[in-house]
Formats: C-alpha cells, structure tokens, sequence
C-alpha cells in the first residue's frame, strides 16, 4: 500500500496522464466533433518521436526544430492518410488507418540504418557517436528541480518537472480545443457526423472539413510524441503497437466522446491504472512478475473498454441522449 | 522457375489459411456488421490449446484439433451470450462493435500469455521432411496443411452454399428485416455465425502454427491485418469473395519475393505487402474484387 502514498507514484502518473490526455484530445476532435474513426493515430506519435530522435542523434538538428518538423510531419502524414482514404465509409477508413500505422511501424522497425531498428533509437548512428536526443530539454528540467530543490528536497524529480511543463500545455490545448469546438466550422463538422447530405446541400465541402479535422488531430497526436519522446528519453519501434492507439480510445470513451474536460479525469484514470500494474507492490499484485503485470494492464484495459461500451457508452460524463455512437 | 514454384506453392499454403481466417471474419461482418478484431487471437487461442492437448498431454493430434475448435467455438458462443446479444439489442454502433471487438482481443490476449506462457512452442511433428518437386522444396507438413485446408475450404464453402443454416446466413446477410420476417431465427443464425468463426479460427491456428514450424502467443495478433485484407480484397462480407481473396493475398505476399518484382521484395517486409495491398484495394476497389461500391463521401 505504500506506494500509493508516495508522491513519486502519482507523479508518473500525471506525467504519463497529461502526455496521453494530448493524444486522446486529437482522437477528440477527429472522432468527438467529427465522426471520424481513427484507429492509426499512432503512428502519428511514432512518426513525430523518430523525426526527433533522428534529426538531433543522426543529423546533429537542435532538439527544438526536431520537435517543430516532428509535428509538422506529423500533420502532414495525417493529411496524406485523409487524401487517400478518408473518403471511405467508417469502418473501411478505421481498417485502413490501423494498416497505415502499422506501415509506420514496419518501416521504423526495418530501416536500421536511419531509425536504429529493433534496438531503438540507442542504435541509431550518430557522428559524434552519443544516442541522446534530449539534452536540450533536460536543461530545462533539470533548471526546474534546481530550483525546487530547496523547497521540497527529494521529490524534485525529472517526473515532477516534466508534470510542470506537461500538464500547462495540456490544460493550453484542451482551451485551445474547447474554443474551437464552439466555432461554426465544428458546428458544420458536427453536421457532417450526423448526416452528409444536409451540410453538402448548404454548399460546405465536406471532405475538406474532414481533412483539416483529421490533420488537426494528427497535430495533437504529433505534440504528443514529442512529450512521449521526452519523457522516455528512448524510442523503440514496440512502443508503438497497435494497442497504444486504443490507450487514446480508452481515454476518449471514458471521459465521453463529446466532453472535452472530462479528458482531465479519464487520463488520470489511465495513468493510474498504467502506473498501478507496473509500481504498485501490493497484495495481489506483489504475486506478479513485471511481464505479468503487463498482461494485467492489457487486461484491465481490454476490460474497460468491453465495460464502458456495455454499461455506459455515453462516458462518464456524457449524457445518453446525445450519445454518438451510431 | 523453381523459384516460382517455390513461392507459388507457398503461397498456395499461405494462401489456404488466410482464405480460412477471412472466411469467418466476412460472415460476421456480412451478419452482424462486425469487424472482429479479435478474430487473430482466436487462431493463437487454437495453436495453443491443440500444443497442450497434443504436446503436454500427449493426446492424439487430430483429436486435439477437433478439440480446440470446439473451444473455438465455446468461447465464441458464451460471448454472444454475454456480450453481443446485449450489444444488439442497445442498438450499438460500429464505433461500439469496434471497440468491444477489439477490448476483447486485449482481454484474450494476456489470458492466453497467463495460462499458456509466452515461450516459442512447436508442435510434436516432423517438420524437416521434405520432398523436391521441381526444384522447389516442398516440406511434408506445408503439403499435409494444402491438403487439409483445401478440403476445409471445399467443406465452408458447401456448407455455404448447401446447408439450410448457410443458406439462412446468406439471407439475413442480404437482407435481415425481409429473412426475418420470413420465419429465419435471427438469434439461430448469428449463433451459428460465431460457432463457424469460432471452429475456423482454431482451424487456421493450428494450420498457421504447423506452416510457422513454431509460434508464440502474438501469432494470431500479426496476422490479423492480413486477413482484413483478404476480406477486402474478396469484397467485405461475401462469403466466397473471402475465400478467393485470402488464396489471392497469399499468393502476391509470396510472389513478390520473386526477383522479378523490383529485385524481390525482402521477406521481412512480407506484412507491409499485405497492409499495402489493403489499402492499395481500399483506395481503388474498396468494394473488392467481387463487390459493390463502398464509398460514401
């Protein structure tokens, strides 16, 4: 029971909460305003953390530009995956997102040479022969535990300073979300969830509304993998799985798909429950091995979702009537 | 050319099993509008149950067989009861079907690693012997799996076409209200869905781990996007069109390692062909090679 009391614990939580929160919020808009199933969101994660760890490791870029081309790339496979298959119907577009993410993986998987292979980003090769990408944002972390430090001694973790510059950002982009929700454009794109016909009768180009929804999504999928990146210092391509997309999904249906700030709470739900089967030393858990909680975890998740989608579709904190699972 | 026939026949036994899995998987989807993301964990499932019956236990190989896809088809039945029916009946969403398909994967998958392990297992079967046709080397079990899995095809396919159940599934597929209305027990042949999907997955399972020589328990998870493309390929939901597509997708995975394709695709790029395909299909015959338009904007 210990480690439920330590700060440290709930550190990483929030930590990992506030990055994931980031990747939930795109599939929130992509699917909460709209309707858009992205089962590949992924490998925008994945594309924005390798473009990273390759331009500062390989090619001797500052780690701040990395992240900028990170995300910009990022946006721009997302564009690439609507231009070519967001004209599908629902379920054939989520079948072919998860294709192209996986696409991703392969790629990152088996190019060694550029992306270090099946070692991760500690293999990739790089002039000077030292496979960091995140000095420069260790700086700055390492400035924000200096300095608290004197106040709250050991506590001053990596953890807690990233908590501090995650969980601004977060709480920036879920403003940022919510006012843009509050538009005429999600207002035309809510219109294209429910019904294609009426919105395009009004003269709105509908694939156009649903290309930027979907690029926007894959920019906060981007911005993630930058935190993501940060946090784990090191990148391997099975980080990047399939299951790591329905993490995000998770998130989303808890907190309802339609309720931006529920994202606050659904993500810390998650952290904790990742943080929970990989930390915590308790009875039963204490029984289990370290690949054993993993199975848990996986478990617990599968069991979240199965639960959510039977008792209470709408989230947490949706409501029934306006539920869009349709 | 004994390259050719190399791949060829590889891909054929590839092929076989791919046509199996995406079988089931487009029934489901043409009877329920479900895309079962669960569908690869059912094959590990299979494999690992025929491994403890026959290696462990010591059991009479075939008997394990016939054993594991009754488990198949036991899992499949106790989670239409519990589950599906329960989903139908809320009138949920593809979004809700996706989800708890694929919830149901992550909550198989670690269930397997717990009972069965997460070491490398192989089958109590020869696996060296070989025979040369032309050239090309012909491993006995590759042969004995084309024969069997021909013949399992040869049988979905007359069931399909002839068994009064086939028959009811391929009504309710085409039109639901009009077969129910017909007198066709809807919950009789959505049962019988997931029983045949069930049985086929545990079929394949057993038939991919032979092929493999050995499997873990993310097997079935690595397949699961080729047969998406084989179902696509062969036009989501027919039943026929599944069966061709997989045979169809195993054969180009396996050709495009011929030298002739652009100096041979490298065999570790093997899935990144399927994935390719299924989206090169998506993009330009989303409604397969048999099939209706798909596209909707």
């Amino acid at each position: 029971m210990e480690a439920f009391i330590q700060p440290g614990f709930w550190i990483f939580v929030l930590a990992l909460a506030g990055i994931y929160g980031i990747f939930s919020l795109g599939l929130q808009i992509q699917y909460g305003v709209g309707g858009i199933m992205n089962f590949g969101h992924v490998g925008m994660m994945a594309v924005s953390g390798y473009t990273i760890a390759v331009l500062v490791i390989k090619y001797e870029w500052s780690f701040w530009w990395a992240a900028l081309a990170g995300v910009i790339l990022a946006a721009f496979l997302g564009a690439l995956l609507g231009l070519t298959t967001l004209r599908l119907s629902g379920d054939y577009f989520a079948i072919a997102s998860i294709a192209f993410a996986e696409i991703v993986r392969y790629w990152i998987l088996n190019t060694d040479n550029v992306t270090g292979g099946t070692q991760g980003t500690l293999a990739i090769p790089s002039p000077n022969g030292f496979a960091s990408y995140t000095d420069k944002p260790d700086v700055i972390l390492t400035w924000i535990s200096d300095r608290l430090y004197p106040i709250i001694g050991d506590e001053a973790s990596r953890d807690l300073s990233m908590v501090l510059i995650v969980w601004p950002f977060f709480g920036l982009f879920i403003w940022l979300s919510s006012r843009l929700q509050k538009t005429s454009w999600a207002r035309v794109l809510r219109a294209t969830r429910e019904d294609d016909d009426v919105p395009r009768s009004l003269g709105k180009n509908v694939f156009r509304f649903r290309l930027q929804t979907l690029i926007i999504g894959s920019v906060f999928g981007g911005l993630a993998g930058v935190f993501w990146s940060v946090q784990f210092a090191l990148l391997a391509p099975e980080d990047f799985l399939r299951i790591v997309t329905f993490y995000g999904w998770m998130i989303l249906i808890l907190a309802g798909a339609t309720r931006v700030k529920g994202l606050f709470v659904a993500a810390i739900f998650f952290g904790f429950l990742y943080g929970a089967t990989r930390f915590l030393e308790f009875w039963p858990l204490s029984l289990l091995s370290s690949p054993e909680r993993a199975y848990l975890r996986v478990f617990l998740i599968g069991l979240v979702i199965v639960l959510l989608m039977v008792k209470r579709p709408q989230g947490l904190f949706g409501k029934r009537q306006e539920m869009i699972l349709e | 050319m004994s390259d050719f026939i190399q791949y060829f026949f590889n891909g054929l036994v590839v092929g076989c099993i791919f046509a199996i899995a995406a079988v089931g998987i487009s029934l489901l989807y043409s009877v329920l509008r479900l895309v079962n993301f669960a569908a690869g964990d059912f094959l590990t499932l299979g494999a690992f149950i025929t491994y403890f019956l026959s290696v462990t236990l010591e059991l009479n190989f075939l008997l394990s067989v016939v054993v594991s896809m009754i488990a198949g088809m036991a899992i499949s039945w106790f989670l239409e009861l519990v589950l599906w029916r329960n989903l139908r009946r809320n009138k949920a969403g593809t979004l809700a079907l996706f989800l708890v398909a694929t919830g149901v994967a992550l909550m198989l998958r670690p269930i397997i690693q717990f009972i069965f392990g997460t070491e490398t297992r192989k089958f109590n079967i020869d696996i060296l012997k070989t025979y040369d046709f032309l050239g090309a080397r012909i491993p006995q079990t590759q042969l004995l799996v084309l024969i069997f899995a021909s013949a399992s095809i040869l049988t979905i396919a007359l069931f399909i076409a002839k068994a009064r159940i086939g028959k009811d599934m391929r009504a309710y597929a085409n039109n639901p209200g009009l077969a129910s209305v017909s007198g066709i027990n809807v919950d009789r042949v959505v049962l019988a869905t997931w029983l045949i999907s069930g049985a086929l997955g545990s079929l394949a399972g057993v038939f991919q781990g032979l092929v493999q020589g050995q499997f873990n328990n993310a097997m079935g998870e690595s397949l699961l996007l080729s047969f998406f493309a084989a179902v696509v390929l062969g036009t989501i939901g027919d039943a026929y069109g599944a069966l061709a597509g997989g045979l169809l997708l195993g054969l180009i995975m396996e050709l495009s390692q011929l030298s002739i394709f652009f100096g041979g695709v490298p065999s570790n790029y093997k899935p990144v062909v399927a994935f390719a395909t299924l989206v090169l299909v998506l993009l330009f015959k989303p409604e397969g090679i048999f099939g209706y338009r798909a596209r909707k904007v």
